[in-house]
């Protein structure tokens, strides 16, 4: 198992009203390459913080501390092959997928252009090239009709084909990490399992490392073979998937998996003297 | 057999969109018993939030009746209207997103004591507190402005504020979706003891089908506007029968756990 990259005494802090709030405290953690790692918690315990570090997405004003080493040895440059950089990029080495697909799509500009665009940028291709991966990448994600899809625009697909879309810009450079904050959780249920099988498929056909951020523990151990729990800025555990649920160390584990309302659960209902 | 609370009958609402009609809500019927917790599953646009609009009478059926309390509700109008609309309440997401973030809770709780002309200004004072109190808050909170507040006890505020008319029946569409699980458990609880100690109804709207069945009592499958299937939450979803059920159990996320909690 080689690492794709680690993560030394991470610290972020974001400045509000004057003072400095501490997203996350100082955080070791190694993904390995070609791995599935979720990454669970309560609102506010700095996930997407976590997720926006690694892509290098923080805003300036965040003061981040300690390291994130990646241990591969090069990585692309798109117009001079020979040139190798030391640092991922965004939206090349790193594809993000947001919790609302609206925040990652141009809204006046058609689907099919805007995968293009990812790939003449990162891939310098051609506009005719980089329309052909569009398309096959629209198929890919299983969008109907990917010929007419292309000139399609965002207001006119549903929240699940428009989370299929922004998954298909995020892939469109063949990035090494795919990192998928929420990805599925304004999504309905049914399609939300739809997205999930998609991932899936998408990051082992293209073995890609994935990280899922997800308040779900059960959907983050139906996708993961890894998770880690996040608390108040602070990694609580990381495990096999196995082990964090049917072995957990820590009590806020336990916690999490007891206030987990399964279809096996307990019914809360007591019956209380009223209807039939 | 009690009359029922509330029925609604061969309800229909339409919409207008790009030229083509939709069916958001199309030919349903249920019932609730006073006490009774029925909820409303289905996927995204199947006509749930529409259905808890028409019942609110927020907006206007194309077709059907709803029987509340023994009246034509559709048939009500001013004073009776009103009156009866403190007997029916709601909470929703996010419902406090709607007020000035400035507002003190007090202000909250006060408003629908004043509005309905249940208790005197001087009387309301000790009003909101006992509120508070009925939803597991202490009084104190009552000076706070709901920005200074968790999103947990934002939801207890919003359920206090539901309650204050003494309501027979509160539609809740998704009311619990967004919190976090560790307080998701202390409000459903909430939700339960109120209903034990007043026999207050739920029409419980979301997406959650664990949550569904640990809590209502019946369930309606819904989908694209039409009632797929009815009955015993726990049947129901042990042993989905449409094929929107059996999808809907299967998308469900499980969690398999060895060993015991
Ligand atoms: N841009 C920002 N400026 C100031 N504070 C921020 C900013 N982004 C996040 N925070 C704060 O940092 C902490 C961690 O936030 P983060 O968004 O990483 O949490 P999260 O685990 O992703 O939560 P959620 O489940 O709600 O998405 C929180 O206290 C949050 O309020
Ligand atoms: N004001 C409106 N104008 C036009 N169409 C509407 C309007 N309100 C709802 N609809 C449509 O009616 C259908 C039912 O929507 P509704 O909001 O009731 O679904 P829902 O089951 O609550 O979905 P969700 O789980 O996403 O909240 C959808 O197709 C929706 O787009
Ligand atoms: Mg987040
Ligand atoms: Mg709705």
């Amino acid at each position: 198992m080689t690492a794709l990259l680690s993560i030394r005494d991470l610290s972020v802090a974001y400045r509000r009203d004057g003072r400095e709030v501490a997203a996350l405290k100082n955080i070791n953690l190694d993904i390995a390459s070609g791995e599935r790692l979720a990454i669970i918690g309560e609102s506010g315990s700095g996930k997407s913080t976590l997720a926006l570090a690694i892509a290098g997405l923080l805003p300036a004003s965040a003061r981040i501390g300690g390291r994130i080493d990646w241990q591969m040895s090069e990585f692309r440059s798109p117009h001079q092959p020979s040139c190798l950089r030391k640092t991922p990029l965004s939206g090349r080495d790193i594809g993000f997928v947001f919790q609302d697909p609206s925040a990652s799509l141009d809204p006046v500009m058609p689907i099919g252009k805007q995968i293009a665009e990812v790939a003449r940028t990162h891939l310098g291709l051609g506009w005719p090239q980089a329309y052909a991966r569009a398309r096959t990448l629209l198929e890919r994600v299983r969008l109907p009709d990917p010929g007419t899809a292309l000139r399609t625009f965002p207001h006119q697909l549903s929240g699940g084909q428009k989370q299929r879309v922004a998954i298909a810009a995020a892939i469109a450079a063949g990035p090494k990490l795919l990192i998928a904050d929420e990805a599925t959780s304004a999504l309905d249920t049914i399609v939300q399992a739809e997205i999930v099988s998609l991932i899936r498929q998408l990051v082992s056909e293209d073995g890609m490392t994935l990280l899922f951020v997800s308040h779900d523990i059960a959907l983050a151990a139906e996708l993961a073979e890894r998770i880690a729990v996040f608390r108040h800025g602070e990694l609580v555990e990381i495990g096999a998937t196995a082990e964090i649920v049917n072995a957990p160390r820590h009590a806020y584990t336990r916690a999490l998996l007891d206030a987990h309302i399964g279809l096996d659960a307990e019914p809360m209902l007591r019956r209380a003297g009223a209807s039939a | 057999m009690n009359s029922p609370l509330l029925t609604v009958s061969g309800l229909a609402k339409r919409y207008r969109r790009g030229g083509k009609t939709i069916a958001a809500v199309d030919d349903v019927s249920f019932a609730i018993e006073p006490g009774e917790t029925l909820a409303l599953a289905g996927p995204s646009g199947s006509g749930k939030s529409t259905i808890a609009r028409l019942v609110l009478r927020l907006i206007e059926p194309d077709a059907g009746r709803i029987q509340f309390e023994g009246d034509d509700f559709l048939a009500l109008s001013g004073s009776a209207l009103r009156a009866r609309r403190a007997r029916l309440q709601m909470v929703f997401q996010d419902p406090l997103a709607a007020f000035n973030p400035r507002a003190t809770v007090a202000r909250l709780l006060d408003d629908p004591l004043r509005i309905h002309g249940i208790a005197s200004r001087a009387e309301r004072p000790r009003r909101i507190a006992a509120l508070l109190e009925r939803v597991g808050l202490n009084a104190d909170l009552a000076p706070r402005a709901i920005h200074e507040i968790s999103g947990g006890q934002r939801q207890r505020i919003a359920i206090a504020r539901a309650i204050a008319t003494n309501p027979s029946l509160i539609v809740l569409d998704e009311a619990v979706s967004a919190l976090d699980v560790s307080v998701r458990g202390d409000i459903l609880n909430l939700l339960l003891d109120l209903q034990a100690k007043e026999r207050i109804a739920y029409l419980f709207i979301s997406h959650d089908l664990g949550v569904v069945r640990a809590i209502a009592h019946r369930v309606v499958i819904l989908d694209a506007g039409r009632i797929a299937e009815s009955g015993d939450a726990r049947a129901v979803i042990g042993a989905p029968q449409s094929a929107i059920g059996k999808a809907l159990v299967m998308a469900t996320p499980k969690l398999h756990r060895t060993t015991a909690s």
